[in-house]
């Protein structure tokens, strides 16, 4: 009993790890530039085919990581540039323009990969003992990554330079451009910074899931609800965000089915929205 | 001054009603019956996660037009496929169906794709052509009309349960699947045999269907409880997910898995990582050895060249039923000579037809079949059992 | 209306023009476009998108089908068919009113929320197989006695979407819609002329829900079987597409969209693999260069159809409840505001009494808006009460103190709605304290006139050229414009927060008759805010000075300019 509680507990690690992660993209975007982007799930599923596309050449798994960057962060710039910078404070247009974007690269994919499950072979085998419980290397690697990565960007949001700017402009625009920042591009390489962030998690998540052109649909409503619950804007309202909604779905999983699971974050992303909002960690 | 050449809005709203009653003078334009042929309605996943089957699923269709024709098509007329998309919204398959019959004037209508367009479709279709729902299903439905060519889950429990609980004494079992229609009506005919074959269900859970689903609580839950085998009914990529995880976590050294919806494809995704001690009971894989099997696979060839080895990397189950469902097509018109309800009943009590692995005998609308047992080797099916004449438990009127 | 008899005599023509496979899928989009109406009114009318509005159709499909079921046995329980989409509609308006009472806003948060109650409802459909028949469904439902051909479903869903149409087109034309696109617009503007906005909003959600309902409805007939994609997030999307791409705006623009990318998917689903593609191109070709949608195309076309719009006599409108009430005395006891860590207002105690004319002067920051705020309920004080007569103020909602004690509000920027005429920007300050309930779905009564309003235009022509838009008008004649607005309502206490701002010195003395006349002729007390002093000193009966959130000093215009105290903070202010 002692060890499936420690098992469950890790899992439980897992799943809010990996939730914030998997919602690192989609809060960039939503928070600093107010777009919901619909397509935030397929960006995802562009990082995973890098992951495929580097391993059936044989490459090391890592090498996906320039590659999705690359081919992501360049299509997020030439959506920016020739959707997205026309439609900022349009909330509700974005949501049909992105929506349309989703179903424009799904199909893309289908296009260039075919309409197969591919799978991506962990990186790392085996497990490896935490607490006398066996658990999956790479999944303790997915966590020890995902919360360094995490805490990483929350001090550099806090600190440097550019996310002063980037908080500058969210702030206020008219100020921010009249200070001399430059909105357009701050806005793009956002927009860009995003993208690639659903990449990398797309990279990770490939060896984890079966990679087809329809698996981003899965992602974007329950990354959706962690950035609800958590509160916009900051990355500390993010890890709150997935502790909520990761950490229930997975107890109730734990402890009793699946689809209580799922009902259960639903529920309790209703209430948020419902009840509060501006989420539990509130900016400012 | 001249007036300019502008109609007034009354003119305007004359000339354009009468210009629409003056359409209603010619017969709708899209009803193309070509009396020289015979066109079949064919339901599959053109969009939507189900769409990894049609590429499969078309092919196999398309091969066994060709077999047909070439034996001098269906009551001497050429057959022809006239595809629809089955990965829709029901109220959407339903009018597709409606325009297969009404504009299409297609004789017969087959379909591959989930239970909730299947009854949209015998709704719509309401018996003026013969419906037949080709893949995998559960017993139970009787539809007035319908055929159900696909193994049913007594089917598969024969074999699984003869070739692999008894031989290995396998006592505890765990249920795990899709939170839906299907799933649930397996794991009631699964519990029949369980409770006869002295076996004890040490669990028993489901998961949404539709939605993304994570099974490390699953898996971590079932080791716990360490049953003899676990019983999968999860689809597509659940099916995949929870096949990769319970791997990774180095689970698969005792405990066996059977899959009851266990293709090529969905191996495919799973890996080698996760297919260790997995099984799965159906009516095709493509490793099976035997003549008939070997039969269509070479035909397949023969057809597709170069493509083939690709293409037929992607039929599976999902896929030869299409096949399956040409064939059985053709003999039930030739049978009943109409494609009228009651004549197409009545002829296919009985009914032998070809399919992907020989001939298939149609009773009480199921289908009597040859069933295999397969064990995951790698990313590729190894059939370790094999029953001939495996009878369905149907007792649809005919 | 004669755009909308062309789109009769369309629809009485397509049995006739087509065959009988484009009846039978003209019937079922009818009823999505029925649904798509119900979106367009909330998304293009009140600016409320739905974001899961299958829900509704859904709900009513399922209870229809199980009506219709129950009723193969015993026939007089088809009369509850109806009931259906009632509680469609209820459940929508039960929703909206928990919903906008509690978050007010009604951006991306309402619009997840129905997401979210959509998924859910997918999630326990699916589930819920002995109440619903699980993942395959409710299957075999008869349909309505009478309705089994194709040709009697065609008529029903015809005669549905009409109907919808016909009834969205009267609200729309009723004061209501008129307050709807108002909300759209400036929904604080609207509450302060005293009208209850989150109920405003929520009526319209529930009627979008009903309407959603009434396709719901006949679905279950038409179509004999209900599965849970119907209250699913794919049905919701597509409903929410159909409307922008049709153009929300507009009554028809979501049927022309349902009518128009249903059709188009529908053939090319079957026959061409990457029809996707089509569709979405053609989403974001239409959010980028048509965001009134397909409709906005053919705008000149309609109203070339129309012709010119008849203008009709005015009404007079029945007197104000307000009329000749004496204002009573406004006070301000104790009252302190926070925001954070900054003291807004500090125990501020202000005795406005309850005639003439007085003015608030103060330095930036002395809490001047903040106490207008606090008077008109839109900002909370954390301690001390705001009385009106024996009317606590405090702890109302702005538009009851509005309704209720009559305290009227100009905002420090000219607060017009842009986007609608002169007359209709007058006609929502002539309704308040004046429409019932009833009055508001009565589209005559959007020419409801009064004594002061024909003043108000003898005194300022460009408020008779009623059709212009209010955005078309200049800074002043804004400003004038909310004042006549302010006025209008015959308040018994007026607060105008520095009226003539950015006018020319005509302007601002045309706006000081008009402030000496309105104080006047409707018998209400004036509250100002101004910074210009010799306004102060040709208005004032008496001036009260704010600093750091508390009152400084009070008096004549003579005493305060006699204060020592007055007159250091205004050098220190300089310095």
């Amino acid at each position: 009993m002692q060890d499936l509680i420690a098992a469950q507990t890790i899992n439980l690690i897992y799943a809010v790890t990996l939730l914030a992660v998997l919602s690192l993209g989609l809060a960039v975007i939503f928070g600093l530039l107010g777009v919901l982007n619909l397509a935030h799930g397929e960006f995802i599923m562009l990082g995973a085919y890098c992951a495929v596309v580097v391993r059936q050449n044989g490459w090391p798994f890592l090498t996906a990581i320039p590659l999705a960057i690359l081919v992501c962060g360049s299509i997020g710039y030439v959506i920016e540039v020739l959707i997205m910078r026309r439609l900022y404070r349009r909330t509700f247009d974005t949501l049909v323009a992105t929506w349309g974007l989703s179903l424009l690269l799904r199909k893309s994919a289908e296009a260039v990969f075919g309409l197969t499950y591919r799978s991506v072979e962990t990186p790392l085998p085996g497990t490896i003992d935490v607490f006398g419980v066996p658990y999956p290397a790479y999944r303790l690697a997915v966590i020890g990554l995902g919360a360094t990565a995490i805490f990483v960007l929350a001090i550099w949001y806090g600190n440097s330079r550019t996310g002063l700017r980037i908080r500058a402009m969210t702030g206020n625009p008219e100020l921010a451009q009249s200070l001399g920042l430059s909105v357009k591009r701050l806005a793009a390489g956002t927009f860009v910074t995003g993208t690639c962030l659903a990449a990398l998690s797309g990279v990770m998540i490939a060896p984890l899931v079966p990679v087809f052109p329809y698996m981003g649909l899965d992602y974007v409503l329950r990354t959706f609800f962690v950035i609800v619950v958590g509160g916009l804007g900051s990355v500390i309202g993010l890890v709150y965000g997935a502790l909520a909604i990761g950490g229930l779905d997975s107890a109730v999983s734990a402890f009793s089915n699946g689809t209580y699971g799922y009902l259960s974050v639903i529920v309790l992303a209703i209430a948020f929205l419902w009840l509060r909002p501006r989420g539990i960690h509130v900016r400012g | 001054m001249r007036k300019p050449m502008v109609p007034t809005r009354r003119q305007f709203l004359g000339y354009s009603s009468s210009a629409l009653v003056g359409l209603a003078a010619f017969p709708s334009s899209r009803a193309k019956a070509d009396a020289a042929e015979f066109k079949v309605g064919m339901f599959l996943p053109q969009g939507g996660p189900a769409s990894i089957f049609l590429a499969g699923g078309r092919a196999c269709a398309e091969l066994a037009v060709d077999e047909v024709n070439a034996g001098g098509g269906i009551s001497g007329r050429k057959v022809r496929l006239v595809f629809a998309d089955g990965g829709v919204a029901p109220a959407e398959a339903a009018k597709s169906a409606i325009r297969l019959i009404l504009d299409e004037r297609v004789e017969i209508i087959t379909g591959s794709h989930d239970g909730g367009v299947r009854e949209a479709l015998v709704s719509a279709i309401k018996g003026k052509v013969p419906y037949v729902f080709s893949p995998v299903t559960e017993n139970g439905n009787c539809s007035a009309n319908t055929y159900y060519l696909g193994e049913t889950a007594q089917q598969q429990n024969e074999i699984i349960f003869d070739a692999l609980v008894k031989p290995r004494n396998l006592k505890s079992f765990y249920l795990v699947g899709n939170d839906y229609s299907w799933p649930r009506a397996v794991n009631e005919n699964s519990k029949k045999f369980i409770a006869e074959s002295g076996g004890k269900i040490v669990g028993e859970e489901y998961v949404p269907f539709g939605t993304p689903n994570r099974f490390e609580e699953i898996v971590t839950r079932i080791k716990s409880v360490n049953p003899d085998v676990i019983l999968i009914t999860l689809v597509g990529g659940d099916n995949v997910t929870f096949n990769r995880t319970f791997g990774a976590f180095g689970t698969d050294g005792r405990i066996l898995r059977v899959g009851y919806l266990l293709e090529e494809q969905t191996l495919a995704g799973i890996g080698a990582d996760g297919s260790r001690n997995l099984f799965s009971a159906l009516g095709y894989f493509s490793t099976a050895p035997g003549g008939a099997g070997d039969q269509f696979k070479q035909a397949f060839s023969a057809k597709f060249g170069e493509t083939s080895p690709q293409l037929f990397a992607q039929v599976g189950t999902i896929g030869v039923d299409s096949y399956a469902a040409v064939h059985f097509a053709r003999a039930l018109i030739a049978k009943a000579g109409s494609t009228k309800a009651r004549d197409c009943m009545a002829a296919s009590e009985g009914l032998s037809f070809t399919t992907a692995t020989g001939p298939a005998v149609m009773m009480h609308r199921y289908v009597n079949r040859t069933m295999y047992l397969a064990e995951c080797k790698g990313t590729t099916f190894s059939v370790v059992a094999t029953k001939e004449g495996v009878r369905n438990e149907s007792s649809c009127k005919t | 209306m004669s755009a909308a008899k062309a789109g009769i005599m369309v629809v009485l023509a397509v049995p006739f023009a087509f065959g009988e496979y484009a009846l039978y899928q003209m019937s079922l989009y009818f009823l999505y476009a029925v649904a798509a109406v119900g979106v367009g009114l909330c998304w293009g009318q009140v600016g409320v998108l739905p974001l899961g509005h299958a829900l509704f159709f859904g709900i009513a499909a399922y209870l229809a089908g199980f009506v219709l079921i129950a009723g193969d046995n015993a026939p007089w329980l088809l009369l509850l068919l109806p009931l259906a989409a009632l509680v469609a509609g209820i459940i929508a308006f039960a929703i909206g009113i928990l919903v906008f009472r509690r978050v007010g806003e009604s951006g991306p948060y309402f619009s997840m929320i129905t997401l979210a109650l959509s998924l859910l409802a997918f999630q326990v459909t699916t589930n819920w197989a002995s109440l619903t028949g699980g993942f395959d469904g409710l299957k075999d439902i008869p349909s309505l006695p009478g309705l089994d051909s194709t040709m009697a479903n065609y008529a029903a869903s015809a005669a549905a979407l009409v109907a919808v149409l016909a009834g969205g087109h009267w609200l729309m034309a009723s004061p209501l819609g008129v307050l709807w696109r108002a909300i759209a617009q400036n929904e604080r503007r609207v509450a302060l002329f005293g009208f209850n906005t989150n109920l405003l909003k929520a009526v319209a959600f529930g009627i979008s829900g009903l309407f959603a309902g009434i396709g719901g409805t006949i679905y279950a007939s038409q179509q004999g079987f209900v599965t849970p994609q119907v209250v699913g997030f794919g049905l919701s999307a597509e409903l929410v597409i159909w409307a922008a791409v049709g153009g929300r705006g507009s009554l028809v623009g979501p049927v022309i969209g349902t009518l128009l990318i249903g059709t188009l998917t529908s053939e090319l689903r079957d026959t061409f693999r990457f029809w996707e593609v089509l569709t979405a191109v053609s989403f974001i070709v239409v959010v980028l260069f048509f965001p009134s949608g397909l409709v906005g195309l053919m705008d000149p076309v309609v109203r070339w159809l129309d012709g010119k719009p008849k203008v009709r006599d005015d009404i007079e409108a029945p007197v104000s409840v307000r009329n000749g009430a004496p204002p009573r005395r406004l006070k301000i006891d104790q009252v302190t505001v926070r925001a954070g860590e900054v003291l807004i207002l500090d125990r501020l105690n202000l005795d406005l009494g309850s005639k003439g004319i007085s003015c608030i002067i103060g330095p930036n920051g002395a809490g001047k808006t903040s106490t207008f705020n606090v008077v008109s309920g839109e900002m909370r004080a954390s301690q001390g009460v705001v009385t009106y007569g024996d009317l606590v103020l405090t702890r109302m909602a702005a538009h009851r103190i509005a309704a209720t004690a009559g305290i009227g509000r100009k905002l420090q920027f000219p607060s017009v709605f842009p986007d609608l005429s002169i007359a209709e920007n007058l006609a929502i300050a002539l309704w308040s304290g004046r429409a019932s309930a009833s009055d508001l779905l009565r589209p005559w009564v959007r020419r409801w006139t009064s004594p002061l309003l024909r003043q108000l235009r003898l005194r300022y022509a460009f408020l008779s050229s009623g059709a212009r838009k209010a955005s078309e008008l200049s800074h002043g004649e804004r400003q004038i414009l909310e004042l006549s607005m302010a006025i209008l309502t015959e308040p018994r206490i007026l607060l105008l927060d520095e009226p003539c701002a950015g006018l020319s010195p005509d302007e601002t003395s045309t706006v000081i008759d008009v402030i000496r006349w309105a104080s006047e002729a409707t018998g209400c007390a004036v509250v100002i805010i101004e910074h210009d002093m010799s306004l102060v000193l040709k208005l004032a009966d008496a001036v009260y000075v704010l600093h750091n959130g508390t009152l400084l000093a009070r008096g004549s215009v003579k005493e305060i300019q006699a204060n020592e105290d007055v007159r250091s903070i205004y050098a220190g202010n300089r310095k």
